[in-house]
């Protein structure tokens, strides 16, 4: 019997082992060049000031150096005639958990949450997998930075910014970690069919949650004053991370989709007045007016959203970035998950065509996630002394009867675009033409 | 244990002896003295109400042994009758519940719901049983029934005084016995023994795996229903393959065309589904209903059954909290509202229908809401038939109950007042026994008396029910009275009578002498004693009797269909139409035209042209700047469907139906026609190698399940290889169901289209006996599960397999090429690009996502460039969204083979419209923009494959299903119908809290592939768990 049961673990172990995806790609990270770039003739999307058509950018060391018409080149320049093309800044993809997890079934490739309601201890790029076969997928559609987020029940742990063009966690890490996520706890009723509770055992568990948050953020504004104090000297995981956000250089990031929470976010940060984001956001365009008046900006991550309730027109969730940018709120456009993140783009597409500005539009995955990760000093727009992270397409990048992304540089280094669905095509292509 | 059940016994008789009106049991032995009470009892002066609509005044009712003997009519009692005064009173007949448990033996706890437990398979086969542990059909209730005094008193306070009752446990759950409230023995309460058949969708404390689904009980109610009548037939016959079993359920069932059926259907689509089929075996079926028959009333009307209707109302959602409404959807606002209609709407529909307690957890509700019922437009004579002769027809005891005639029981209901009015029920007799719930003349001393008490002349004044209070006053002098308490015919208290020169505390007790006038004395400490005397005016007679009329609803809320917020009022008219100067994608070979015009007549493209003059009638559209595609198809879909998408228990359910299970409600219908879709398959699961049968339906928003199926699609079927049949993401314990390998897919999809060759076989060689020796020969069992595959193998049922890797791609076709039978369509196939030529050869065609992987081991080598590969490949390709969100947007979802492979527009166009008409053989009909085929289209503000295009209008054979002028209208209307509503909860008080709580509809999840639920064990499953993580993510597929 005992003989049975080594040979089932040992069965159960290496068919788990064979089930374990390939974790690497044979994309080589881009290599600095040598020399200047100039990409000539584009149509450039500055983001920052306006469209610039027929007109050249200049990178020099990682850097845009030039932005102009008959600019004065140094020797050894490169010259890419762009006309008819399009130059954008690469697009940042906000609330992703890529490099995270490779295959949603498959239990080994996942490290989206750890266990526990208070992890804020937990770093997202502690995690981060550059060698994802993922990645190259979601750069291929002019994706060049991602916010990679643990997930969680209530206190999930922090984000960080990652280039997508590293060798490891280390070296892709652009900026982190950013910002400590929130994921408020449910406000009104769960509807959905698998939710067994009564009303009354949810409302109870709404508000159980809501205490052990405000005691979270007690317990952790207490240590911080301590350990100031040089009166708490033992050391805390879990309040030492949160200390950036009493000492102001972290972020409060909160999920909250629901009208109610949203409101309950800003009536909770009246009194300890964070650095805060929503994130979601799915009611937001409810409380519109109350954001912009408080200048609480918005992740939107809903592009494509369902309505979520049955009465709620068709386009609610399509419409919504266009509703924030009437009312003045500030916000960032977002395709939360890994593999469908590459769609970004074309989600912001569709708000365009719900009726959100262009522009608006493209700020809303640059310059605004830019500011919300803390680099727009470096990077979010098309601007001299900035890095030279673009993204070239043969048309509109938010359209994909448009969009077509020829070249990427991320920091002035050339990004292979290539990934294993175009090696794939072209291995069958091959097959199909033999 | 003996001598327990000997006392229990000897304590029955005692206690049935203290009864005037018992009666001897008439085969128990007399034990100790022959008791001969006299038996004889007569209810003079009362109001009969006999029957509905017949009231005799001041007559005498006569009732001998629990037998009513006579109805006089002269108001004169028999000599020697007990008799009971009955002045001002109304007597009804007893009410009879015919959809109660009452009385019978209770089920066994079910095991723990979920997938805690390893699956159970297969039936335990004891006495003939069925093989399916939710067919009860064999059992006989009445043999378990007895008495339970406990739980017979919540329907006696109601006025019932008989059920017909079984067991609510299972599908077919046996049949029903018709039994009396009265606290007696077995053998009398039984008034007849053997009715009607219940059965239900829900295969209750059955923990077998199959069904799981709706349709799954669905087939399993057909299947059960064809073999009783094969059984039958099969009697006394050879059958080829052995002697005829022995089965208890088939064989009880033999007679269900003269029993009948009650159903319990949990709302008014199941009551439709549950009528259809039965009515393929010619039953017509009685029906217990939801409350929400009025949302599809026509169409119950039409599927002719019978209704039971409980009275169960919804309390009022909660909407104290500021925003609470944010979760409540108008309609369950509009429900709130109108559940108090619905019986009138059903009555007024001339449906037959009987009401029940079945369904109301506070059962004191029932007259409350009966009353309502009546406010709401449902006459009190309707009222009183549904308690009284329909359901005796029902319960089949109409020969002996239901009405107050000489020879029926002596069950009656003894009201003050008109019951359907504000009366009150004061006594119910059970077989000639009263059940005392108020005295009938209940003394009132309450009000003013002159009061002479010795030499002193007071006034009393009495006050109070119950808790009763009062005073003496002598002038200016008043003394408070305490321990007021009064009897029947006597009422005592003390007072202290010092300022009435008695010292001390004296004990009053008085006696009624008349109405008017009383005696008594007062006592004091020392036992002085006073006499005392009072009069008092004669009290107020009672009102005259009121009487409640039906009365005339009026309505904030609308009825659309269906009744939720964007349902319609009425169907949308067909238009002749000449569309001008538009972009028009053919899809078929005429290409993309600009500035062309089209006509449509009769629901149909008439012509495409250009500069076309407009025939006389048409209405223009000037659609100049605007795109004209046809309507988008998808090959792939998982809206609209009722209760389950997986019956995902057994490896192969050929059987099973999504067309028997189609939702007409589902707001997604609605949704991906504001995206341009106008033509859904929808497909059963993937939980299996051979799934269920498929079913197309055109987005005709706003008509029933039938109005939406898109009849002229040939039959479909679903299929699936690999991950989700293997059961490899189902947990551990789902590790027993052959296959778990791909090797055993292949296998076992041979195995079943071998036995399904033998099967047709079979039949072929019954066919062929001669008429002598069909005689002696039982004709082949039909099994639908095997029919249906019969229909693949002779192209009458196309296969739409569920597929990714090439391995098992391959695999198949190479058993479909050996049992020569073909493989239709391929969906999903995400490794298709592998195997096209392979594909190709075989003459399938394949329907892709256009992106979608990543969420899982056989995913992993997917691509977006799988549509381009394939259709180089000459493979007949679409693009699918297996989601509610994507089939919003199918043509981005096409676009996106423009963006990865520079596919050509109008064939990238075509994956969404021509090419998946093509595959499911509709394209005769749809698909392009084609003279003679439906005017199905799209009219858009953009490039239709742009991300910056959106449907403006959507039409459907000259129909308009979407406008978005109209949807704009139409939300305004929404906002203002539910603030109406909300406001109409907040004011209405604590009126709007009594009722059900949770008396709403449950909301139907989104469907997927591999969504295997048991939705009568609960939704416990992997890709729920999936779910709860990824509720923010456009919903996606696999």
């Amino acid at each position: 019997m005992k003989r049975l049961i080594s040979f089932a673990l040992t069965l159960a172990v290496s068919s788990s082992l064979a089930m374990a995806p390939a974790h690497s790609h044979d994309m080589v990270p881009g290599k600095a060049s040598e020399g200047a770039v100039l990409l000539q003739g584009a149509t450039l999307h500055t983001v920052t000031q306006g469209v610039l058509t027929e007109q050249d950018l200049l990178m020099e060391n990682g850097k845009i150096t030039a932005i102009g018409e008959n600019l004065t080149l140094p020797e050894h320049v490169q010259i890419i005639n762009l006309a008819g093309k399009h130059v954008y800044p690469g697009l940042i993809a906000l609330d992703t958990t890529l490099g995270l997890i490779e295959l949603e079934a498959i239990r080994a490739s996942n490290d989206l949450a750890e266990v526990g309601n208070i992890t804020p201890e937990v770093m997202g790029h502690h995690a981060f997998n550059a060698d994802s076969e993922v990645i190259p997928t979601v750069r291929y559609m002019g994706i060049t930075h991602a916010e990679v987020v643990p997930q969680g029940n209530l206190v999930q742990g922090r984000s960080s910014l990652m280039q997508l063009d590293g060798w490891h966690w280390q070296d892709a890490l652009e900026q982190g970690p950013v910002a400590l996520h929130v994921s408020w706890p449910r406000a009104g009723l769960n509807t959905a069919w698998w939710e067994r509770r009564t009303p009354e055992q949810q409302r109870k568990a709404n508000a159980e949650a809501i205490t052990q948050l405000h005691e979270v953020i007690r317990t952790a504004q207490t240590y911080h004053s301590a350990r100031v104090a040089g009166t708490q000297t033992l050391v805390d995981q879990r309040w030492e991370a949160m200390r950036g956000l009493f000492e102001g250089n972290l972020k409060l990031f909160v999920h909250a989709n629901d009208r109610r929470q949203i409101e309950q976010v800003l009536e909770f940060n009246r009194e300890f007045g964070f650095d805060i984001t929503i994130v979601g956001g799915r009611d937001s365009w409810m409380v519109a007016d109350l954001l912009a008046e408080q200048e609480v900006p918005v992740v939107f991550g809903a592009l494509f959203g369902l309505p979520s309730r049955e009465d709620e027109g068709y386009d609610v969730a399509f419409s919504t970035p266009a509703k924030l940018h009437e009312a003045g709120v500030e916000f960032a456009l977002a395709y939360p998950g890994f593999w469908d993140t590459r769609n970004l783009a074309f989600g912001v597409g569709n708000a365009v065509a719900s009726g959100l500005d262009y522009q608006a539009a493209l700020a809303a995955i640059t310059i605004v996630p830019a500011k919300l990760m803390g680099v727009d000093d470096r990077m979010g727009s098309l601007e001299v002394g900035k890095q030279a992270t673009l993204v070239v397409s043969g048309g509109d990048i938010l359209d994909p009867l448009g969009q077509d992304i020829e070249y990427m540089y991320i920091d002035g280094r050339p990004v292979d675009l290539n990934n294993r669905h175009r090696q794939l095509y072209e291995k069958y292509s091959e097959r199909l033409s033999r | 244990m003996k001598r327990n059940i000997t006392v229990l016994s000897a304590t029955a008789v005692f206690a049935a002896s203290v009864s005037m009106l018992s009666w001897a049991d008439q085969t128990t032995p007399v034990r100790g003295l022959h008791e001969r009470d006299p038996q004889l009892v007569a209810l003079t002066n009362a109001t009969l109400i006999t029957e509905p609509g017949q009231r005799v005044e001041n007559a005498t009712l006569v009732i001998e042994r629990g037998i009513i003997r006579s109805i006089e009519r002269n108001n004169r009692a028999p000599a020697g009758a007990r008799v009971i005064d009955a002045t001002g009173y109304t007597i009804y007949p007893g009410f009879i519940d015919p959809y109660s448990n009452y009385g019978v033996a209770k089920p066994e706890q079910g095991g723990p719901r979920g997938r805690s437990q390893a699956p159970v398979y297969s039936n335990e086969r004891e006495g003939g049983n069925a093989s399916n542990a939710a067919i009860h059909a064999e059992k006989n209730w009445y043999e378990t029934a007895a008495a339970q005094s406990g739980d017979a008193k919540r329907y006696i306070e109601q006025g019932f005084t008989s059920v017909q009752s079984a067991r609510f446990d299972g599908i077919f759950r046996g049949r029903a016995t018709t039994l009396s409230l009265a606290d007696r023995l077995p053998n009398d309460i039984i008034y007849r023994p053997q009715t009607a058949h219940f059965a239900s969708f829900d295969k209750g404390s059955s923990t077998q795996q199959y069904p799981s689904s709706l349709m799954g009980s669905i087939a399993l109610i057909r299947q059960t229903l064809s073999d009783a009548n094969w059984y039958k037939e099969a009697q006394g016959l050879s059958t080829s393959n052995g002697a005829l079993e022995f089965n208890a359920a088939l064989s009880a069932l033999s007679n269900i065309a003269s029993t009948g059926v009650v159903f319990d259907a949990s709302d008014e689509l199941n009551a439709l589904r549950a009528a259809r089929v039965f009515a393929e075996f010619s039953l017509p079926i009685t029906v217990v209903g939801s409350g929400f028959e009025y949302a599809r009333i026509n169409e119950l009307k039409a599927a002719n059954m019978k209704l039971i209707l409980p009275l169960n109302y919804p309390a009022a959602p909660e909407l104290n909290e500021q925003f609470a409404e944010l979760d409540v959807s108008l309609a369950d606002l509009r429900h709130w509202e109108r559940a108090p209609g619905n019986a009138a709407v059903v009555a007024n529909a001339d449906i037959p229908f009987a009401l029940t307690l079945h369904g109301l957890s506070k059962t004191s509700d029932f007259w409350p809401n009966v009353r309502k019922a009546i406010d709401h437009g449902l006459s009190p004579q309707r009222a009183l038939a549904a308690l009284t002769t329909v359901p005796a027809e029902m319960a089949g005891i109409a020969d002996q109950a239901g009405r107050l005639a000489a020879g029926y029981r002596a069950d009656f209901v003894v009201s003050r007042g008109d019951l359907f009015d504000q009366g009150e029920i004061v006594s119910v007799w059970l077989q000639g026994e009263e059940n005392e719930l108020k005295p009938m003349n209940p003394a009132d001393f309450s009000g003013e008396y002159a009061l002479t008490l010795g030499d002193k002349e007071l006034t009393l004044t009495l006050s109070g029910n119950g808790r009763m209070q009062g005073k003496l006053v002598a002038g200016e002098t008043e003394v408070n009275l305490r321990a007021v308490s009064a009897d029947n015919d006597s009422v005592s208290f003390m007072a202290d009578l010092g300022a009435l020169d008695l010292p001390g505390t004296y004990r009053f007790a008085m006696q009624h002498e008349s109405l008017t006038s009383f005696s008594g004395r007062a006592v004091s400490a020392n036992g002085s004693a006073i006499a005392l005397s009072a009069t008092r005016d004669e009290p107020e007679a009672a009102a005259a009797e009121t009487q409640r009329n039906a009365g005339t609803p009026e309505y904030v809320g609308r009825l659309t269909w269906p009744n939720v917020g964007f349902g319609v009022s009425e169907q949308p008219t067909q238009a002749n139409l000449h569309i001008r100067n538009a972009t028009v994608w053919t899809a078929d070979d005429q290409g993309i035209l600009e500035n062309a015009d089209i006509l449509v007549r009769n629901g149909r493209i008439q012509r495409v042209g250009q500069n076309l003059s407009t025939p006389r009638g048409y209405e223009v559209i000037d659609a100049t700047g605007m795109h004209i595609t046809p309507g988008l198809i998808d090959e792939h879909s998982h809206i609209a469907i009722s209760q389950g998408v997986n019956e995902g228990s057994e490896a192969v359910t050929a059987e099973v139906r999504i067309g028997d299970v189609v939702n007409p409600d589902d707001i997604h219908i609605y949704r991906s026609l504001a995206g341009g879709a106008t033509v859904a398959h929808l497909l059963h699961g993937s939980a299996n190698p051979i799934g269920g049968q498929g079913q197309a339906i055109k987005l005709r928003w706003g008509q029933g399940s039938e109005g939406l199926k898109f009849a002229e699609t040939p039959a479909t079927i679903k299929m699936a290889l690999g991950e989700n049949v293997k059961q490899s993401n189902w947990g551990d314990l789902y590790r027993v169901r052959y296959p778990q390998t791909r090797m055993g897919v292949a296998a076992l999809i041979r195995d079943y289209f071998q036995a399904a060759r033998e099967y047709e076989q079979a039949q072929r060689d019954y066919a062929r006996l001669s008429r002598s020796e069909r005689r002696r020969t039982a004709p082949p069992r039909r099994d639908y599960r095997l029919d249906t595959l019969v229909q693949i193998l002779n192209s009458e049922r196309y296969t739409h397999v569920h597929s990714y890797v090439a391995s098992e791609v391959l695999a198949l076709l190479d058993v479909a090429d050996e049992l020569g039978f073909k493989i239709h369509t391929f969906t999903h196939i995400l490794e298709g690009y592998k195997v096209a030529n392979e594909i190709a050869a075989h003459g399938a065609g394949a329907s892709s996502f256009a992106d979608w992987w990543g969420f899982k081991f056989e995913v992993y080598d997917a691509i977006p460039y799988n549509a381009c590969i394939l259709k180089d490949a000459g493979v007949l390709t679409s693009l699918n969204s297996d989601s509610n969100d994507l089939q919003r947007r199918l043509n981005t979802e096409a676009a996106k083979s423009v963006r990865y492979c520079g596919m050509d527009e109008h064939e990238a166009l075509k994956l969404v419209t021509l090419y998946p008409a093509q595959q499911l053989e509709i394209a005769d009909y749809v698909g392009s923009i084609t003279a003679g085929k439906h005017a199905d289209f799209v009219i858009w503000n953009n490039h239709p494959l742009s991300a910056y295009a959106r449907p403006q209008q959507t039409w459907i054979e000259g129909r308009k299903y979407f406008d978005r002028e109209v949807d704009a209208a139409q939300r305004e209307r929404i906002a203002e119908e539910r603030a109406q509503l909300v406001e109409a909860v907040l004011s209405a008080g604590s009126e709007a809290n009594r009722g059900e709580r949770g008396g709403y509809r449950a909301t139907q999840p989104t469907w997927h592939c591999e969504t295997t639920q048991d939705v009568w064990r609960g939704f416990e499953t992997f890709e729920a768990l999936h779910q709860h993580d990824h509720s923010q993510h456009s919903e996606g597929a696999h």
